[in-house]
């Protein structure tokens, strides 16, 4: 019997494990990496090493930087737009459920039923609705008076990426809403109670129970949010294919047009790297700001 | 546990991993041929590759489609042929990728297989465009060209012929959208959204003004740009959403009615024409106009067939391209699928005019029709070109602004292209 420290078997057990996951997570990464530093162009016949040689190029890429710009105007408007709306519907949610609770099963399938939806199924359900011609959204708008023609969401790089959003926004409150509503469910009643006893009102509740205890799933919801947001490729590749004009061109879509279409890997591998590092950096972020509300709590 | 997930990995890896170019224990090879899905009655193709099976005894064809979308069958060619070691011995190209595969040394030459006489006999084009470096690398299997619908009816109805000019079209338009203003109709719907689509517009635009994207006369290449817009802004015979449209929603918009003309590729006829089509019997297919002085410009498309460096069976392979691109073959295709042969005498064809009268029309189309720019960086161009002419459609870029970026942008490319002919020397 080998003699080890309880520690040391810990990293036998863990091994396999560990193998794992760098297997299918760190190895696909790690190549990604060694090939963004490449000159991969295998129409040019070139494969070789140029080290930050990319990274360079990207610097000096308007392309790259306005695909920036729209990935974080999108990141922050549908992320937040989904925290608010999410935040409200889990309100109502966990009120239905400490009322009666009639009718609450049907308001849960209700909320998720966009969730379930295959992206690329509700991209194609959401471009009929922002038809110009034919689409229900001009419909009621000029029926309800609000607008007096039909605006032409998608072919209007203005309105685009909006319509983008708004899409994303319907497709991922639910799973923002049921984040938080599993949050809620955790904070303990008697806390309420003793507020109540205290002369808190309804907002103060709020504000002093409420929000502090969902601020770990905030930052959860904030986190994966904002990871898909950065990563955002169907929703908008569907609605737009980054057009008109590039105006809704988000890094993934550049990325995938890059590598795939005009098969620049090293390139394309350099694009990817900088969407990685651009979602690293704003969950790093994130978590600081989980870290200073708990020692700030504490 | 771990031995039923052995036995779950080894079951796997018995069924699902054939080799191409596979040779059984009885001998048989095995040939996988990877393409995009026909549209149409599905066991046409299937019947024909038996044929090809019964005439090559010891020889088994597996058909593997790829997903409709041309950019994913794209990606997924360029992911397996850059290993050197592609999973199937035949495949289905664009005509815009043969350049690309074969600089990149992906498909193997191919003009043992046809002799020059015998390119004579295919349309032009599709053979330019398959020839790198004065060599053939992929055998045209069927083609496309862009051309003008237009409603029958209406122009008939207003006293109007098809129009030869685009002074002419928009002319046509505006006095048809006059004279009916309680219709929801629109006058003419071309592909506008930021895709490959849109390239094809805008080459045919220019070069029916006798000029190109990137060289040629710059006044007449604005002018055309200029044109595109117009459209849109100033004559308003095209809808804003023009700008988001491909293929299938023009189709839609002309299917139902509420277009008088349509810049498409031929599949759409037979669609409008079937039962329960809004427009059924009301259609007409003509060369797409040209500006006054110049001669109609279609873009060519279609597929084409060709074979990877990697396959062991290249003679085999071969034999079955010469099979499926054989009149009889595409004689086949063309009747039971619609599928445009590439064979030009079969456009002569009484029997088949007949089935398909919609091929005398074609003929002279796909004859003028000329390939896309022929480059191996033609994807790279295409890429560079798209967004710049979709800001042009939605009125955000001046034309002369967007043809210098072009401009720059392509010798750019071609710039880096000549750095690698000294290094490659």
């Amino acid at each position: 019997m080998i003699r080890l420290s309880e520690r040391a078997w810990g990293y036998v057990f863990a091994g396999p494990a560990f193998v794992l996951v760098s297997l299918i997570a760190l190895a696909p990464i790690a190549a990604a990496l060694w090939l963004s530093l490449r000159q991969q162009l295998p129409i040019f016949g070139i494969d070789e090493f140029v080290g930050l040689g990319n990274y360079l190029q990207l610097w000096g890429d308007d392309r790259f930087w306005a695909a920036c710009r729209t990935t974080l105007y999108f990141t922050t408007l549908s992320v937040s737009a989904e925290l608010l709306l999410g935040f409200g519907f889990a309100l109502l949610l966990n009120h239905l459920s400490d009322g009666a609770g009639k009718g609450l099963r049907w308001a849960h399938v209700m909320i998720i039923l966009p969730w379930a939806i295959p992206t690329v199924v509700s991209a194609q359900i959401w471009a009929w609705l922002y038809q110009p011609d034919y689409g229900l959204l001009n419909y009621l708008l000029v029926v309800a008076g609000l607008t007096e023609g039909a605006i032409d969401w998608l072919a209007d790089p203005d309105w685009a990426i909006h319509a983008a959003v708004v899409m994303d926004v319907w497709k991922t409150t639910p799973f923002a809403a049921l984040l938080l509503l599993a949050g809620l469910k955790t904070v303990p009643q008697e806390l309420y109670a003793a507020a109540r006893v205290d002369g808190a009102g309804a907002w103060e509740q709020f504000r002093r129970i409420t929000l502090p205890m969902l601020m770990p799933v905030v930052v959860i919801v904030l986190v994966f949010r904002t990871m898909d947001a950065v990563r955002v490729f169907d929703a908008v590749f569907v609605l737009t294919g980054g057009g008109p004009g590039n105006s809704t061109e988000t890094l993934s879509i550049y990325a995938y047009k890059t590598l795939f279409q005009t098969l620049q890997f090293g390139y394309g591998s350099a694009l990817a790297t900088a969407m990685f590092v651009l979602a690293a950096l704003l969950s790093m972020l994130y978590l600081a700001l989980l870290r200073r509300h708990v020692q700030g709590s504490a | 546990m771990m031995a039923g997930l052995f036995f779950i990995l080894l079951a796997l890896t018995a069924t699902g991993c054939f080799q191409a170019g596979e040779v059984t224990d009885h001998g048989t090879i095995i040939l996988v041929f990877k393409h995009g899905k026909l549209s149409g009655d599905e066991r046409v193709l299937p019947n024909l590759l038996r044929e090809f099976e019964r005439r090559h005894p010891g020889v088994v064809v597996r058909e593997e489609l790829l997903p409709a979308s041309s950019d994913q069958q794209h990606q997924y060619y360029a992911m397996n042929l850059d290993g050197g070691r592609a999973p199937f011995d035949l495949l289905g190209i664009d005509t815009i990728w043969a350049q690309e595969f074969a600089k990149a040394g992906w498909i193997a030459p191919l003009d043992g297989l046809l002799a020059p006489a015998e390119q004579e006999e295919f349309f032009r084009g599709p053979i330019e465009a398959a020839t790198f470096n004065g060599r053939l690398y992929a055998v045209p299997w069927y083609v496309d060209a862009g051309v003008l619908y237009y409603r029958r009816d209406l122009l008939d109805r207003h006293g109007l012929e098809p129009p030869r000019t685009w002074l002419e079209l928009v002319r046509a338009a505006k006095v048809v959208l006059e004279a009916e203003p309680t219709s929801a109709l629109t006058g003419f719907v071309w592909q506008g959204k930021q895709y490959e689509g849109l390239m094809c517009v805008t080459l045919e635009v220019l070069r029916s003004n006798g000029t190109d994207l990137w060289s040629g006369d710059r006044d007449r290449a604005e002018q055309g740009l200029r044109f595109l817009r117009e459209t849109i802004a100033t004559h308003r015979i095209t809808p804003l959403s023009t700008s988001m449209a491909d293929e299938e929603s023009t189709r839609w918009i002309f299917g139902e009615g509420h277009a008088l003309f349509m810049r498409n590729w031929p599949y759409a006829w037979s669609l409008l024409q079937q039962e329960g089509s809004p427009v059924r019997g009301k259609v007409g297919v003509v060369s797409l106009p040209a500006f006054s002085g110049f001669s109609s410009a279609p873009v060519l498309g279609g597929w084409m067939l060709a074979i990877p460096n990697s396959s062991t069976h290249q003679e085999v392979v071969g034999e079955l391209i010469r099979f499926l691109t054989s009149p009889d073959s595409q004689r086949k295709v063309a009747v039971e699928l619609g599928y445009n042969p590439v064979r030009r005498a079969l456009y002569a064809d009484e029997s088949l005019l007949e089935v398909r009268p919609l091929l005398k029309d074609l003929q002279p189309i796909l004859l003028e029709a000329r390939p896309r720019p022929i480059t191996p960086y033609y994807l790279l161009i295409s890429q560079a070109v798209q967004p710049e002419v979709s800001a042009v459609v939605v009125g955000r870029k001046s034309p002369r602004e967007a043809l210098d970026t072009i401009k720059r942008r392509v010798d750019q490319i071609v710039g880096e292209q000549r750095v690698t002919a000294v290094m490659e020397r």
